[in-house]
């Protein structure tokens, strides 16, 4: 049957235009070489990266001398001696890995069954509220939700002028470890809940009726059959988690007051306060190499197929 | 079978009001230790309902359900004994295939020293030996079957569920499962309950078969009796083809009754109870495809009861039969459906021939409309 090219759904009429005006620009349609032009803006995207990696590098090899404020002319490993001999480093690195770990062990414990619930009620209105909660955090930025925190948890805070209701003194809730850990969980929740959703989503519920017909209770049903069937959703929710916790900046500057730096606020204060560079640099790849190496360690502990990034598990 | 025994499931006034929809309307029905019953009917007539509500994932509204004399709607399905084989099989994909038969055994606290031997004696039954290590995604549709039934039979359940596992099988493979079906429950004599929309499959397999159709139980029989004595024409029509005449009840003596049909008399066997016979009533005449026989020439169709002229109106070739569609404007306007199936007389009837057909009263079943 012949149609009018005019009665074409819109979107195929666009799509005809498209390809017209591409074969106007390309006539040949670029051939086998149209893959590799597609890529080429995300190479260049990744390759100014490296740029300034290498940048960073370079700067890692200079020290500052304090008295004419310039860079050494000649590369030294001094800045590396002084990273690894400096006590306040350490704390600061090993704060930065705890948290990171801590938050992110939280963060999955508390998004496992908001996703669970949001994706298995069958209350429509209970999912939609779920998901708006979710999402409505995505729009106030991490800053303006953490200067939230201090009014609520400030010494004239919601919090204690509740308790001091009931007559409990003004706590110190803010500008300690557990109110940076805290502010970071509470960011870091809707990533992780929007990462494992999926993975909940394609256990099927009959795998879970069938585990109760088998006999398995509730608790056993979880352990044995949803959580492992889960494992590569967990996987990749805990290493976005750990990632974005290890190189967070705002919640340890604003909930930690600048007692509790993170590795990103010292690599801050040296660019910015101290301005050595050299150092900064030095400190910046040293978070990239723990970083690199954390994700390192979660792929060769549960393999990179755990993910489903290995095609032959479909 | 001893009258007095305890039957292994049974149902009474069970019902299910989901919002909006009356899922199963007051199902009654017992079945004997052993046996092998199949739900039959098409999708939306509350047959998986009424399997879900026996292996408790549902609470019936209304009515008890008892295993084994136990009244069981309280009881959570993790207590209860039966084994399930679901629609997508449910296995899972995490485990070999002697993992997901071991799971029952260790959720049910089974002896941990006896497990590996109950295993392999079940993979064995269900011919999977040598494949205890692969995955699921490792062993093709068939296998995947035998490694759910395993698993649904290895604590030796009370009571075996199918919730339609084959439907999404090819032809072949189906009725090679069903027959493997029959022969596993034959072999441990487990009470069974198959749920199916497919007719052959509840013919081949089963002791007993519920027909339902809108959440109610149409009729409760054998296979045998399902056939040859439909209760009406939901039944007559869902099990086999069938053609269906509307006429009126012209006289009754016991089961043989007269009806007409336009101008024509004919006699057929009364299905409904006696009670609805009234002279006059309306009535629905069922005659089988493969009950009706067709010749070009009268004289050797043999002896009939009821005989018509008609002409070809189209053929269709499947196979081990044809299929004939007949106008006979006598009968109505809707075509007559005949199958032939002489294996020694290949000489087909071409559209547009005239043609002789004819049935005996014994086959055509006459039900008074509602």
């Amino acid at each position: 049957m012949q149609r009018s090219p005019s009665s074409y759904p819109l979107m195929w009429r666009v799509m005809d235009a498209l390809e017209a005006a591409f074969a106007a620009i390309w006539p040949k349609g670029g051939g086998k070489y149209t893959p590799y032009l597609m890529l080429t803006p995300a190479i260049v995207l990744v390759g100014t990266l490296v740029v300034g990696l290498l940048y960073i590098g370079d700067s890692s090899l200079r020290t500052l001398d304090k008295s004419t404020f310039q860079f050494s002319e000649f590369w030294t490993l001094e800045n590396y001696v002084r990273a690894f001999s400096e006590p306040f480093i350490f704390t600061v690195v090993w704060r930065s890995l705890m948290g990171a770990v801590i938050v992110t062990i939280v963060t999955l414990m508390l998004a496992f069954p908001y996703a669970y619930v949001m994706v298995r009620t069958p209350n429509a209105f209970l999912r939609k509220f779920l998901l708006i909660a979710l999402f409505l955090p995505f729009f106030i930025g991490q800053v303006v939700r953490a200067y939230g925190w201090l009014i609520i948890l400030g010494n004239q805070g919601i919090v204690n002028d509740v308790l001091g209701l009931v007559g409990v003194e003004p706590l110190r809730l803010l500008f300690n470890y557990p109110a940076v850990l805290f502010g970071l969980v509470q960011y870091m929740l809707p990533f992780a809940v929007l990462m494992l959703a999926p993975a909940l989503t394609a256990i099927p519920e009959e795998i879970e009726a069938a585990a109760g017909s088998l006999g398995a209770s509730w608790v056993e049903t979880m352990t044995h059959v949803v959580l492992p069937m889960a494992k590569p959703g967990l996987i990749g929710a805990g290493l976005v988690v750990l990632t974005l916790s290890l190189t967070d900046f705002a919640m340890p500057a604003i909930l930690g007051g600048g007692t509790q730096d993170f590795i990103a606020n010292a690599i801050y204060d040296q660019f910015f306060r101290t301005s050595d560079q050299g150092f900064g640099a030095t400190l910046a790849l040293l978070l990239i190499a723990l970083g690199s190496m954390l994700v390192g360690v979660v792929f060769a502990v549960f393999g990179a197929g755990t993910l489903a990034l290995d095609g032959s598990q479909k | 079978m001893n009258t007095h025994s305890i039957p292994a499931v049974s149902a009474s006034n069970v019902e299910m009001q989901f919002p909006g929809l009356l899922a199963v309307k007051d199902a009654n029905f017992e079945l004997d230790n052993g046996r092998f019953l199949t739900i039959l009917g098409p999708s939306g007539s509350g047959k998986t309902t009424l399997l879900r509500m026996i292996a408790g994932f549902l609470k019936p509204t209304r009515g008890e359900i008892f295993i084994k004399g136990k009244e069981v709607s309280a009881v959570a399905p993790n207590k209860r004994s039966v084994g399930m084989v679901f629609q997508k099989l449910a296995l899972f994909p995490h485990m070999t295939a002697a993992q997901n038969v071991a799971f029952p055994l260790k959720m049910r606290r089974f002896d941990a020293k006896k497990i590996p031997a109950r295993v392999s004696e079940f993979l064995n039954l269900v011919r999977l030996d040598g494949l205890e290590d692969r995955r699921m995604n490792e062993l093709s549709g068939g296998q995947q079957q035998r490694v759910a039934i395993a698993r649904a039979l290895v604590f030796e359940p009370d009571l075996l569920l199918l919730d339609e596992p084959l439907a999404a099988l090819d032809r072949k493979l189906r009725e090679e499962m069903q027959l493997e079906f029959r022969r596993i429950q034959k072999e441990l004599g487990v009470t069974t309950i198959n749920v199916t929309h497919d007719q052959r499959e509840a013919l081949v397999v089963s002791d007993q078969i519920i027909v339902m159709d809108h959440g109610e139980i149409q009729q409760d029989a054998s296979p045998t009796q399902m056939y040859r004595t439909p209760h009406n024409p939901f039944v007559a029509n869902f099990i086999g083809v069938t053609n269906l005449f509307v006429g009126q009840l012209a006289a009754v003596s016991g089961e043989a009754v007269d009806v007409t049909i336009g101008a024509l008399t004919l006699s057929g066997i009364l299905r409904s109870s006696p009670e609805t016979a009234v002279l006059g009533a309306q009535v629905r005449c069922a005659v089988r495809a493969e009950q009706i026989r067709i010749s070009a020439a009268l004289d050797a169709l043999g002896e009939l009861d009821a005989a018509f002229q008609g002409t070809v109106k189209d053929v269709i070739f499947e196979g081990e039969r044809l299929l004939y569609e007949l106008s006979i404007p006598e009968l109505g306007d809707d075509p007559v459906r005949i199958f032939h199936h002489d294996q020694n007389d290949f000489a087909t009837h071409d559209v547009g021939e005239t043609v002789h057909i004819g049935w005996m009263n014994r086959d055509m079943h006459i039900f008074v409309a509602p």
